[in-house]
């Protein structure tokens, strides 16, 4: 994994500092604790957890929008936490993004045209009939087309906005594009079409992605790798389908389970089943012991006293979970509660 | 999801004899400012004298055919005067606005973007400036550059600037929060070009405003500067100069006074009338631009409420609400149908899903039932009928007291359905001791009660917490303790799981659950999400552009969905396949309100279109319900 990687992040913090009225004094609140990411040229990471579980402080940092606090991120050469200021040109270029939000991510004042050339304006010294034909050919691969160019943000519906997002982080053909909840503003029925749209454009164009989401399910359809977040701590990573089918981390296991099933019955069934997790008490960053341990129904005395590290998984990836402790090939226990997939 | 389905495609429309009031005023301001500009123009050609050429001879006479305006009191003619002066006038607007808007904007712009001490150190020169009466500074800066039109005209400009600057840095700390500035910055644009080419164009409508208020001060300050002789030096004209003299001579000639005077009053009002209508229509084109693509091409003429087809409801047992034929309009004269010909009931303890995306009409049939819609909206046919009593009869008070009693609502988002600015627990006390008369120590008692009841542990401390020390789960916990506190026979929960986490969302379905068993009202469960209806939902309704489309006991509906628009969302949904893409989709988007299809209103996104298809489709069946021609086909397709 040495030699051919993209993005590798080693050991991340990034802690916030809320400064009180005078200046001095106030508090800091840990949203990242000792991440390791890694992501290969064109391969998707989908980085999964709830809110308040780090994963966009991570986006944010990559982005070089939030300053890391501790720990290391390397894009191909180039050392990025070392970046005082912005990233050079040649990185900036690389790594494009596309919001959650598609209402309040692109620029209400400016056309599709000025919206979608603008990296290119930033960039490149094109000539404008230069930019202008390249902005046909990008909302050709987002299934826009010319007659939108002269049109503003608001003259579109959500999933619209969504392509033209997309179409404006392609201009510069980067290496690497952070999807932070590409789809979770869009209506059901268009969600798809954006995660399809995704999908081809990045086996077209050797794209990378880091993906993130809430909703494991989604990420699982186009993730080769999954990472899932709990309290600012990556607590298990894996390949996608072994993580969806097979998960390791009770935290994982309690994710998938939590959506219900479409089909009633079985979610009856699963329902009267279901083993009865402690309700917590506000859920604070640990300083030792398991993350999971105050929610977890598997949580033992050693978790308490210890952070578990990264053990190896049967079938791929790793899980921060003492229960993973002993053999890696044998069979992880939690498989037979999972049954997600409706039939 | 839900905030867009509940907004109305229009705004309320302002009726038309104000605009055309507005236009009036518009053309009759720009006429006086464009004749206004002329005469600055051509002063020389239009004048009838030259405006410094004395004769003491006819000083102060009154006006005549020869001096229209009479003459003043060195025999100067006062329309020649007055004519001049429109070209100061527009001058030292000109000037004055110029150097405020070149001074305050890109420093107002700079110090909001950068904040920090630069920020703090400019604001707080600007707060004193501020609080000093105007034309004291403005005298200040004159005793410092020295008297004349244009260092006064300096010394209004920086007193003015302060007001743009504050605009410009009052609208760069809202937009520099926006996402599209953080993906400027992560396209790598510059800080100066964020500034000027992403951020200031969104300043440009208060922008345009402030302009024309500030025109209009800065004639009036000049006139003033001038009439007390700090401004343009005699025997210049200008229309401050002009009521100097005439007050001078008041108790000769008093009509030397009444020109400069109307000039100054006409040509400020008519700034400012002008600044007024071209806020007015930006704000306008606002709520035009966020209407989105509402071309009616195909857009189906609004279904008459005269043809409301027929219901087929069965009567059920222990029914708590039945709605029948209800249609919801937005706007004025004859509006636009937002819900047509809905009808549902729903039995004690049973909840009926409403499934739909938005723009489904979904939310809005919740607030139909509560009589809370907002402006512009109304149910203008149909009846709604809870526990036997029509409700769309009642007045406004009586629907207050069936809200809360007899009805209540949970809503999506807890942290801001609930009061900020009071406890948790004084607002569950509230609601029992203004509809149930219970005392201050009843009515704590039962709150204490009720918060346990939702599963908050330590209820008694968290009663007296503010719903900011509250996590999502737990906020909505207490908005359901709240509903439920006057034991509603109906509960309607508006999308009430879908700002919160997946493994608190399952807590609180279990909750819902939980609280119909022990309770028994009925719950009307409005979501966007099909599996989360599986979960809670006995019967589910799908809605698709205001209207149902299929309607079945859960079970069913999911094992066989009849309707396409149904079976596509369900294909759609991310846990029904496991494969990779492409995943299935629906093509298009959900049609908004003015741009339905005639006839099925899913038919331009349906696979199974047919001809028969362009008329008005009823909803078919008894126990389930589909609005679908070809549903007994698909049903036998489906079963092969």
């Amino acid at each position: 994994m040495s030699e051919n990687v993209l993005l590798d992040i080693r050991d991340l913090d990034v802690t916030y500092h809320s400064r009180s009225l005078l200046g001095f004094g106030g508090r800091s609140f840990s949203a990242v604790k000792g991440a390791s990411l890694s992501i290969r040229p064109g391969e998707t990471l989908g980085l999964v957890g709830e809110s308040g579980s780090g994963k966009s402080s991570i986006a944010n940092t990559v982005l070089g929008l939030v300053p890391a606090s501790g720990g290391s991120i390397r894009f191909g050469d180039v050392e990025l936490t070392s970046m005082k200021t912005r990233y050079p040109a040649e990185v900036r270029g690389q790594i494009q993004a596309v919001f959650q939000d598609p209402y309040s991510s692109l620029n209400p004042s400016m056309t599709v045209e000025d919206i979608v050339t603008e990296p290119l304006r930033v960039h490149t010294s094109m000539t404008r009939a230069q930019r202008r034909e390249r902005a046909i050919e990008l909302l050709r691969l987002v299934s826009l087309s010319q007659e939108h160019l002269t049109r503003h943000p608001h003259q579109f519906s959500g999933g619209q906005r969504q392509r033209i997002a997309i179409a404006s982080a392609l201009a510069l053909e980067p290496k690497l594009i952070v999807l932070d909840e590409p789809v979770s503003a869009l209506d059901v029925s268009t969600q798809n079409q954006i995660i399809n749209l995704l999908y081809e454009r990045r086996d077209e164009l050797g794209i990378a992605y880091l993906l993130i989401a809430h909703d494991l399910a989604l990420v699982h359809h186009i993730s080769d790798r999954i990472a899932v977040m709990y309290l600012g701590h990556i607590v298990e990573e894996g390949p996608s389908d072994r993580i969806y089918k097979a998960p390791a981390h009770p935290y994982t296991a309690a994710l998938l389970e939590a959506v219900p099933l479409l089909d009633p019955d079985a979610q009856r069934k699963r329902r009267a089943a279901r083993k009865m997790a402690p309700v917590p008490e506000t859920p604070r960053l640990s300083v030792a012991g398991c993350p999971y341990r105050n929610r977890c129904p598997h949580a033992m005395a050693r978790c308490e006293a210890e952070t578990p590290p990264a053990y190896p998984i049967a079938g791929g990836g790793t899980a921060n979970c003492f229960l993973h402790a002993g053999d890696a090939s044998s069979e992880p226990e939690l498989d037979k509660t999972t049954e997600h997939v409706a039939s | 999801m839900t905030g867009s389905s509940t907004t109305p495609p229009h705004g309320p429309r302002q009726p038309r004899r104000l605009l055309v009031a507005s236009s009036l005023i518009a053309t009759m301001a720009t006429g006086v400012l464009v004749l206004l500009g002329l005469l600055a123009v051509f002063a020389d050609v239009v004048a009838p004298y030259d405006p410094l050429r004395q004769n003491l001879i006819e000083a102060l006479q009154w006006p005549s055919s020869s001096h229209w305006l009479g003459t003043d009191d060195l025999g100067r003619d006062v329309l020649s005067r007055l004519i001049h002066g429109s070209r100061i006038a527009v001058i030292a607007a000109a000037e004055g606005t110029a150097i405020a808007v070149l001074l305050g904007v890109p420093l107002g712009l700079f110090i909001g973007y950068r904040g920090g001490w630069w920020d703090w150190i400019v604001m707080r020169i600007v707060e004193a400036i501020v609080s000093i009466p105007g034309i004291m500074v403005a005298i200040v800066i004159i005793a410092i550059l020295g008297p004349g039109l244009h260092k006064a005209m300096i010394a209004l400009g920086i007193l003015y600037s302060t007001s743009f600057l504050r605009l410009a840095r009052g609208v760069v700390l809202a937009e520099r929060e926006e996402v599209y500035v953080r993906s400027a910055r992560v396209i790598g644009a510059s800080d100066s070009r964020i500034l000027l080419r992403h951020i200031l164009p969104n300043i440009a409508p208060p922008l345009i405003v402030q302009v024309t208020l500030t025109v209009g001060a800065v004639l009036l300050s000049e006139a003033g500067l001038s009439f007390i002789g700090l401004g343009v030096q005699p025997p210049d004209a200008s229309w401050g100069t002009m009521l100097n003299s005439a007050a001078a001579f008041m108790d000769l000639n008093w009509f030397l006074a009444i020109p400069p005077g109307i000039a100054i009053i006409v040509t400020v009002l008519a700034v400012n009338l002008l600044g007024d209508v071209i806020r007015d229509s930006i704000g306008r084109g606002v709520a035009i631009a966020a209407k989105p693509e509402a071309t009616p091409t195909h857009s189906g003429k609004p279904a008459p409420a005269a043809v409301a087809e027929p219901v087929v409801l069965p009567r059920l047992k222990n029914e708590v609400l039945r709605v029948e034929n209800l249609e919801v309009m937005v706007g004025s004269g004859a509006g636009l149908p937002i819900i047509t010909d809905l009808s549902f009931s729903i039995a004690k303890g049973e909840t009926l899903g409403l499934v739909g995306e938005s723009g489904s009409g979904k939310t809005m049939t919740g607030l139909a039932v509560l009589g809370l819609m907002g402006a512009g909206l109304r149910t203008t046919h149909g009846s709604i009928v809870l526990n036997g009593r029509e409700l769309r009869s009642l007045s406004q008070k009586q629907m207050e007291a069936v809200r809360g009693n007899e009805v209540a609502m949970v809503f999506q988002d807890p942290t801001t359905s609930l009061n900020p600015a009071f406890t948790v627990g004084s607002q569950i006390a509230e609601v029992l001791r203004s509809k149930q008369g219970l005392s201050q120590k009843q009515a704590w008692a039962r709150t204490v009660e009720l918060i346990d009841r939702v599963g908050i542990p330590r209820a008694e401390e968290r009663a007296r917490a503010y719903p900011h020390e509250l996590s999502g789960g737990m906020a909505q916990r207490i908005a359901i303790a709240r509903a439920l506190s006057c034991n509603p026979s109906l509960l309607i929960a508006d999308e009430p799981t879908t700002a919160l986490d997946v493994t608190v969302q399952q807590e609180i379905l279990d909750l819902f659950r939980d609280l119909q068993g022990e309770f028994g009202m009925a719950i009307l469960f409005v979501t966007h999400d099909l599996a989360v209806a599986a979960d809670i939902c006995d019967r589910i309704s799908v809605m698709y552009a205001g209207e149902m489309v299929e309607m079945a006991g859960v079970d069913t509906l999911f094992s066989a969905p009849l309707h396409p628009y149904t079976r596509g969302l369900l294909e759609a949904m991310p846990h029904a396949s496991d494969r990779n893409p492409p995943l299935p989709t629906i093509r298009g988007s959900v049609p908004r309100p003015g741009s339905w299809p005639t006839g099925c209103r899913f038919s331009n996104r349906c696979d199974f279109r047919i001809k028969g298809c362009e008329q008005r489709i009823p909803l078919t069946g008894t126990d389930r319900l589909v609005r679908c021609i070809r549903a007994d086909e698909l049903a036998l397709e489906a079963a092969q």
